[in-house]
């Protein structure tokens, strides 16, 4: 018994710095949104009670939905070609190789490039005076006048920031599906090579199979990133044209901060957090039931 | 602190900042002092700071263009319908040139470049607060109809319709443009990008010959609630004021003195296109109210909506007024 109750006290022990980093940063922090969405509260005046109101105005909001539904359709579409793009990219980079290994590298770097930084650089690489993939294009006769990439027709503008996310963000899927496709013993390799399996056959009735959490966890990730977008939309468009790129977080962003509505940002952050949940938590229930 | 001067009046209304009142208003530098940040230093009748920077907008006009379209590089446009005329003349001369510039997706560039043509034509734009009218003359309308025309006949870029502002400061430099509002920070930029090229400033007009008027920006020194050293920032407001620092300070370095009768200096003789772009702090204003961002400076407000419908769609004009006045009424009455 004295074991057990020592051993239990070094074990709380060795996770109160965790436990406290999680309670700082992650509950304290959760605790004090739940708090605000229940205030009007401008952060220059004291905050006062207003029980559901700004939850009633956010579900009546319809700037706030449109933004919403906008941020689904980003999501929908980038993403798939973030998962199919990244594991085609860590299928190329698997075996060792010189070129290989510097295509890894090269892909990879944009990752560690923050995103205000990347969607700075794709602005000025779009920019209709000033930029190069205009001047590039035109040159090669491509296009013959320049292309009004932001803020002028919201697809034509999606798509732009969809390229430049692309670049930024693959490489971090290529990595963790290469870790897993690296992962899988070569015995296995060997045995569908010998069953006589085409490439195509061994990537998918072999790889993806074993490889399919690392994806479904990849998809997560991905969903709830773009799902959250805000600085390439805020730096590439500011959500132009007339608020058909704003998304959720622009709308939070904006509410909360420059339009001095603390409280209201923070019920709107309430209800796109729970959407995000319950979308994670159906995904981990189709995760685990086709495990099942 | 210094803080931007357009937000003053929502930290006065929060009483966030110290009355200073009976310590600086009878100062007789405050008589000369900004009028545009003045106004938004009172709330109340009651003064809470007083000018740190100034920033104006003006007309910057490109005087080679000017020559090599057959006008008078002395004589630059004192109405929007001379800056029409002038701006077709430099359009014609094809070659990626345009007649004008209009930022299609940056609502700050618009109310310091776009508002004065407003205010000059005798409108207002801004709700100062609850129950205040946003949008009122004629003006508006008139200016909204000349910007819809300006892009219709060509005499924009398309791609001033991408403008959010980064590139803003650019566009003039760039040598592709007759005529543009922008601000007295553009007379060293332009200078160091395109160093040859020759060029003068105005007043920005408004439909009436010889009207004009102009965005005062820039921040104001305030003292926030609770600080212990109030005495220390008054005089620190006075230094500021001071002759020799307006002079040695602010002149010396080719910032706008924020003191109008402090424009005739040494160091702006000697720079006549500062002493220009100074005189607009005589016909400048600061726009007055408690939610600017909201209802102008916002991405998705309804000032940068309303201007997007009129310069690019076909849309009622009546019918945009009408619906930015009742979106910023709303803002406004909150």
């Amino acid at each position: 018994m004295y074991w057990t109750r020592r051993s239990r006290l070094t074990g709380i022990a060795y996770l109160t710095p965790a436990l406290l980093f999680v309670l700082a940063f992650t509950a304290y922090p959760l605790a004090r949104m739940v708090w605000m969405s229940f205030h009007k509260w401008s952060l220059i005046t004291p905050p006062s009670w207003v029980g559901l109101d700004n939850y009633r105005r956010a579900f009546a909001d319809d700037q706030f939905w449109v933004s919403f539904g906008f941020t689904l359709k980003y999501t929908a579409i980038i993403t798939p070609i973030l998962i199919v793009g990244g594991y085609l990219l860590a299928l190329l980079v698997s075996r060792g190789s010189p070129l290989r290994r510097l295509t890894r590298t090269t892909v990879f770097i944009p990752v560690v490039i923050g995103l205000g930084v990347s969607s700075l650089l794709w602005y000025w690489l779009f920019s209709t005076d000033f930029g190069l993939i205009n001047r590039a294009l035109m040159d090669l006769g491509v296009i013959s006048k320049p292309v009004l990439w932001l803020g002028v027709d919201a697809d034509v503008s999606m798509l732009a920031i969809i390229a430049s996310v692309t670049w930024k963000v693959i490489g971090f899927g290529m990595i963790l599906f290469l870790g897993a496709i690296q992962a899988i013993p070569t015995e296995i390799h060997e045995a569908s090579l010998v069953d006589g399996a085409s490439w195509w056959q061994r990537v998918t009735r072999v790889v993806l199979p074993l490889t399919l959490r690392t994806v479904l966890v990849v998809t997560l990730v991905s969903v709830i990133g773009s799902l959250l977008a805000f600085d390439q939309f805020y730096i590439m468009t500011a959500g132009q044209p007339q608020n058909e790129t704003a998304t959720s977080v622009f709308y939070v962003y904006l509410n909360s901060f420059p339009y001095l509505r603390l409280g209201y940002g923070a019920a709107l952050s309430m209800i796109l957090a729970l959407t995000i949940l319950a979308f994670t938590v159906v995904q981990l229930l189709l995760t685990r039931r086709s495990h099942a | 602190m210094g803080m931007d001067l357009i937000y003053a009046p929502q930290f006065e209304d929060a009483q966030q900042l110290v009355d200073l009142t009976d310590r600086i208003s009878a100062w007789p530098e405050l008589k000369t002092a900004s009028k545009g940040h003045m106004t938004v230093a009172t709330f109340e009748n009651r003064l809470y700071g007083v000018p740190l920077y100034a920033d104006v907008s003006a007309l910057f006009y490109n005087k080679d263009l000017f020559k090599q379209a057959g006008l008078d590089p002395e004589k630059p446009p004192t109405s929007l319908a001379e800056v029409r005329t002038y701006a077709d003349k430099i359009t014609a001369l094809g070659g990626g040139v345009k007649g004008y510039y209009l930022p299609g997706n940056c609502a700050g560039c618009n109310i310091f470049t776009v508002g004065p043509l407003i205010w000059a034509s005798g409108a207002k734009i801004e709700a100062a607060g609850p129950g205040d009218e946003p949008l009122v003359g004629d003006g508006v309308k008139q200016v909204l109809q000349w910007t819809r025309d300006m892009v219709k006949s060509g005499n924009v870029h398309e791609g001033d319709r991408t403008e959010n502002g980064e590139t803003f400061h650019l566009q003039f430099g760039s040598g592709k443009v007759g005529m543009m509002g922008t601000g007295n920070f553009n007379i060293t930029l332009a200078r160091q990008q395109n160093p040859k090229m020759d060029f003068g400033i105005a007043l920005l007009p408004g439909m009436a010959p010889n009207s004009s008027a102009s965005f005062i920006g820039g921040d104001l020194v305030v003292v926030p609630k609770g600080s212990d050293r109030v005495d220390d920032a008054v005089n620190f407001m006075k230094f500021l004021l001071s002759d020799e620092v307006q002079v040695e300070v602010y002149a010396k370095a080719l910032n706008l003195t924020t003191r109008s009768d402090m424009v005739e200096n040494k160091y702006f003789e000697a720079e006549p296109l500062v002493q220009d772009v100074a005189k607009a702090l005589t016909v400048g204003r600061t726009p007055y109210t408690l939610t600017f961002f909201e209802q102008i400076n916002s991405p998705q407000g309804p000032w940068l909506k309303m201007l997007q419908r009129a310069y690019y769609t076909d849309d009622n004009l009546d019918t945009v007024i009408a619906d930015a006045k009742a979106a910023m009424k709303t803002i406004a009455n909150q």
